[in-house]
């Protein structure tokens, strides 16, 4: 349905939704179904729908083999379907901040997704690895979003287009939102998470690492390409980044034994290719990454459907379990094989077309750019024959299983998508170009077609073919060094540094823990004794004239003074008493007069309140001392402290009364002119059909005040409620 | 404490305090008082019947057990009169009727969203007090 | 005027300081709620005007007392009553689990219960499950090769 939606919105024009949000902070819901959101939502939904269809087929399978009950299922499906909506949302919001919640939530939906298998740790500990690295970068991606808003305050996309120049803010800005989404889409440094999270269900690689998750960081690229643009260093960045991906993530794959492992430093490495693109810029360049998303998107899902299927089927995860299928399931290896040759640009394939765009954009940036691309071409093409040979060539082993048909065609459909590409190319080539045009904020003129001549791109692609096969041949004799190559990867790489700073910081947490409970009067010590010198020198070094005002004390005043001394008298007061009875009196003493002084100020509301919290603390306290058997207390009342320690707290406790008396009255001795405030609220509160204004102004006026409060009282009541009863079940 | 004496003060003071709460909530815009002061003149109506009784026949009488999901309607009454005006298209908590209009009259008493809201917080208010006090009972029973 | 409210703030404070530092619980309580009734005073002082209530029919010609203040000094004394209620919860349950509510007492007995727990098992955390985690991948890696 969301499919058919975006398929029809796309093809009349697109469509806007603005909707006010949170209008005083100037947010709206601003969603728009422009050319790139088409490009990525039609993905999103439509290589949905068949990984349904293939999960429908598989998930049952997976279940049965781990003696689960089918109805875990559905909480599958719910986190598909969280995470297809949210993708759709995150591909037609206009407004950063949309775009960050809707980019949390496909990391939770991920989280939810990669961790299905609950109850296995690996699984467990792959999808908070992949929830740490993208949700922590999403929080720098925060902190870039908010520069740019304080920069130009607006948060929306087509404004900011509009009003950006470049600086140093917007530059720094930009580049905490580019790291964002590099590590969403597992680009070195960030990509060690990818491999791992190949501990999700098939379906779910299928989808989160082809078309949706992955793509979403270079989806966040292209969004924001014209801020991107502004700094020639960040495009270079971008063009950096992009080929050390694609190295890493080749050599890895050609490296890699499991199936799903290849297939994800695979991922890497073509992300590696859009993410250069995305670097070259220009209308080629985004005309090529966005074609590029698209090929790669429908081949890549083929492939990680095929290997759920064998691994269905043969019950091999590894291609060292596998070889010869390729008579026993014809229509898969046929499928697939379309896809592989897709991935490696192969002629008559979408593909072909993708290394075409890509070879262009590289020879207009530079010849090192032209000779670089063709080494990653290269590298593609030999994983990817490795890949299909290694499952489906060479000698037969055992039959395998006979699986259902939904395992099948899903690939199929796919694979005829990326054959038809590669003949009829135009309504692929329109959707890219609709979406090349919003990236690069120009028209874009997509060719694509076949040319039979000598240009360099077909020179380029030939050159590709050849090194690869060279690599192949060679890498019988490379295997060892590979290995090794993986191996200090894993264990010296990013991921390394990765597990250290987790460690590090459970341990800090640990050790704050450890200080924090063993002592707490230090701790309140060490918080107020330096607050307290801080604000003092604060007190002595600004100017003192006429910052204190001793303020008139007229005739009318008396009684409000009165009560304000027996407050501070029982304040005092309340410091003395042993026994615990007499604490509870003298705070009740306290607050009463307290709550007189308030009466006299001419706040009868306050006033109240006070008095019936006051009579609800007295009973309260009186009721827990009944609680606690009489001996305990007794105990604590006989207890005398040791007398240096007690002069430290009195010491402690003079300073900050004496600070706080100095603080507070420099700051009420700096009246604000203000007559007629009170009477206006007055009036508002008429207009508010309301005659008592302290009840208006927390029922309407700053109603979300009050809200919160309330919260946070029914907060208390089940922390309370929670605490006492879970005891008593021990 | 639990005396005959204690036990007829107490049980002649509920419906008072009760009535008095509801006076305070339903007057709260046009004189002192608001939601929070009427809840908790009503939790110390409870409060006392606690102290006289005793947590079983409280419970007996007062649906006290029920205290966390009024806490809950409360806080959902709140909620729901800050959110509406957005489904409506105005500003979160915009109250009805607007300045102009005047709000319809039953007796003395005018119907106003804001009263509405006040409701919620009396309701929360209550609720989380008995509540606690519920909680702090059973523990003192537990440990008698 | 000033002075004399500073003053009683300064007391209520200090007073309140001083009860924190006790190693007693129900000290420690008391003590957040002297401060946060010194946070009450302060906004309540910190009004533009005084005079009579800000409830209509008022008189005329008299000033009036700033309501925003005391709006927001309600909301503060509902938040107060509800973490003190909240703290009172808190002390009981310390008291539950481990007879006492003297913090000196308690982390005496902590300590000791370290010392114990140090001795019997080795320490478990992140940092073992994800070692333990990838050994487990390289052997499966190893063994499916």
């Amino acid at each position: 349905m969301a499919l058919a939606a975006f398929v029809a919105g796309w093809l009349t024009g697109g469509g806007g939704i603005d909707l006010a949000w949170a209008p005083t902070w100037d947010l709206r819901l601003a969603f728009e179904l422009d050319g790139l959101a088409a490009l990525y939502g039609i993905l999103a939904a439509g290589i949905g729908v068949l990984v349904f269809v293939y999960a429908s087929a598989y998930v049952p399978r997976h279940l049965a083999h781990q003696g689960r009950p089918r109805r875990e299922e559905a909480r599958l499906h719910a986190a598909m379907v969280l995470f297809l909506i949210s993708m759709l949302g995150l591909t037609t919001a206009q407004d950063l901040i949309l775009l960050f919640v809707f980019w949390d939530l496909t990391a939770v939906a991920s989280w939810l997704l990669i961790g299905f298998d609950r109850h296995d740790r690996e699984a467990r500990l792959s999808a908070l690895m992949a929830l740490m690295v993208t949700a922590v970068s999403a929080v720098l991606m925060l902190v870039g979003i908010l520069m740019l808003r304080v920069e130009y305050a607006t948060t929306q996309l087509p404004e900011l287009f509009a009003v950006a120049r470049q600086s140093t803010t917007v530059t720094v800005a930009v580049a905490l939102i580019v790291v964002a989404a590099l590590a969403k889409s597992a680009q070195v440094p960030f990509h060690f998470w990818l491999p791992r999270a190949m501990a999700a269900p098939t379906p779910v690689s299928a989808y989160l690492h082809s078309a949706a998750m992955v793509a979403a960081g270079v989806f966040l690229l292209s969004r924001i390409h014209p801020l991107i643009a502004l700094d020639g260093a960040l495009l270079d960045a971008l063009v950096v980044v992009g080929f050390a991906s694609m190295a890493v993530g080749g050599v890895l794959a050609l490296a890699a034994d499991g199936l799903k492992r290849l297939l994800a430093y695979s991922t890497i490495s073509q992300y590696g290719y859009v993410v250069t693109m995305l670097g070259v810029g220009g209308t080629a360049g985004a005309a090529a990454a966005c074609f590029y998303v698209l090929a790669h998107a429908l081949a890549k899902s083929a492939l990680f459907m095929t290997a759920g299927a064998v691994t269905e089927a043969t019950g091999a995860t590894a291609l060292s379990g596998l070889g010869g299928l390729g008579r026993r399931m014809p229509l898969l290896a046929a499928a697939s094989g379309a896809a592989v040759a897709a991935i490696a640009a192969l002629p008559l394939t979408i593909g072909f077309f993708k290394d075409e765009l890509f070879f262009k954009a590289a020879l207009e940036h530079g010849s090192l750019t032209a000779a670089l691309a063709v080494a990653g071409a290269a590298l593609t093409f030999a994983y990817m024959a490795r890949f299909w040979s290694g499952i489906f060539l060479g000698s037969p082993r055992d039959a395998p299983q006979p699986i259902e048909r939904r395992l099948v065609w899903p690939v199929a459909l796919l694979a005829l998508a990326a054959v038809g590409g590669g003949i009829v190319v135009a309504p692929f080539a329109a959707l890219a170009q609709d979406a090349a045009a919003v990236t690069s904020g120009a028209a874009v003129k997509l060719e694509a077609a076949y040319h039979l001549d000598a240009r360099s791109e077909n020179l380029m692609a030939l050159a590709a073919y050849a090194l690869g096969a060279f690599v192949l041949v060679v890498r019988g004799v490379l295997s060892k060094p590979l290995a090794i190559v993986e191996w200090v990867g894993t264990h010296f790489g990013p991921e390394r540094a990765y597990s250290a700073s987790l460690r590090g910081l459970n341990r800090l947490s640990n050790q704050l823990h450890d200080i924090e409970v063993r002592d707490l009067r230090t701790r309140v010590a060490a918080v107020i004794v330096p607050g307290a010198a801080l604000v003092a020198v604060g007190v002595v070094l600004t100017p003192t004239e006429g910052a204190y005002r001793v303020g008139q004390i007229v005739a009318a005043d008396t009684p409000l003074v009165a009560a304000l001394a027996v407050c501070a008298l029982a304040a005092v007061a309340v410091t003395a008493p042993r026994n615990h009875l007499a604490l509870a009196l003298m705070l009740s003493a306290v607050g009463f007069a307290l709550a007189t002084a308030y009466s006299l100020l001419g706040a009868p509301d306050v006033a109240l309140v006070a008095v019936l919290i006051e009579t609800i603390f007295a009973l309260l306290f009186v009721g827990v001392f009944a609680l606690l058997p009489a001996d305990v207390l007794r105990r604590e009342a006989r207890l005398r402290p040791h007398r240096s320690r007690q002069v430290r707290d009195a010491g402690i406790a003079i300073v900050s009364g004496v600070v706080t008396t100095l603080v507070v009255w420099a700051a009420f001795s700096r009246p604000v002119p203000s007559a007629g405030m009170a009477e206006r609220h007055l009036t508002l509160a008429e207009d508010a059909h309301g005659k008592d204004v302290v009840t208006v102004i927390l029922a309407d006026f700053r109603g979300l005040d009050t809200l919160v409060e309330i919260t946070v009282v029914g907060v208390a009541m089940i922390g309370v409620t929670a605490l006492l009863a879970s005891r008593r079940r021990v | 404490m639990t005396s005959v004496l204690t036990q007829l003060v107490a049980r002649s003071l509920l419906a008072p305090a009760l009535v008095v709460a509801a006076g305070i909530l339903v007057k709260g815009y046009s004189d002192v008082g608001d939601g929070f002061a009427a809840a908790i003149v009503a939790a110390l109506g409870i409060l006392l019947q606690f102290l006289a009784f005793g947590r079983a026949q409280v419970a007996a009488v007062l649906p006290i057990r029920r205290a966390p999901l009024v806490a809950l309607c409360g806080l959902g009454l709140a909620v729901t009169v800050f959110a509406v005006p957005l489904a409506v298209g105005a500003a979160p908590l915009e109250h009805w009727p607007p300045a102009a209009q005047s709000p319809v009259h039953v007796g003395s008493l005018e119907l106003i969203t804001a009263v509405a809201f006040d409701v919620g917080v009396f309701l929360l208010v209550l609720g989380s007090a008995v509540a606690i006090i519920d909680a702090l009972a059973a523990t003192a029973e537990d440990e008698a | 005027m000033n002075l004399a409210f500073a003053v009683v703030v300064g007391a209520l404070f200090g007073s309140g300081v001083y009860l924190l530092l006790k190693p007693d619980l129900f000290r420690v309580v008391a003590g957040l709620v002297l401060v946060s009734n010194a946070a009450n005073l302060t906004l309540m002082a910190s009004g533009l005007t005084r005079g009579q209530a800000p409830v209509q029919p008022t008189q005329p010609g008299a000033a009036v007392a700033d309501p925003l203040v005391q709006a927001m000094t309600l909301t503060a004394l509902v938040i107060g009553f509800a973490v003190t209620a909240l703290l009172l919860g808190l002390s009981v349950g310390v008291y539950r689990a481990r007879h006492s509510v003297d913090l000196d007492e308690i982390s005496r007995q902590q300590a000791a219960d370290a010392v114990l727990r140090e001795g019997r098992e080795a320490p478990h955390d992140e940092e073992h499950e994800l070692r333990e985690a990838h050994e487990e991948a390289i052997a499966y890696d190893e063994a499916t090769r």
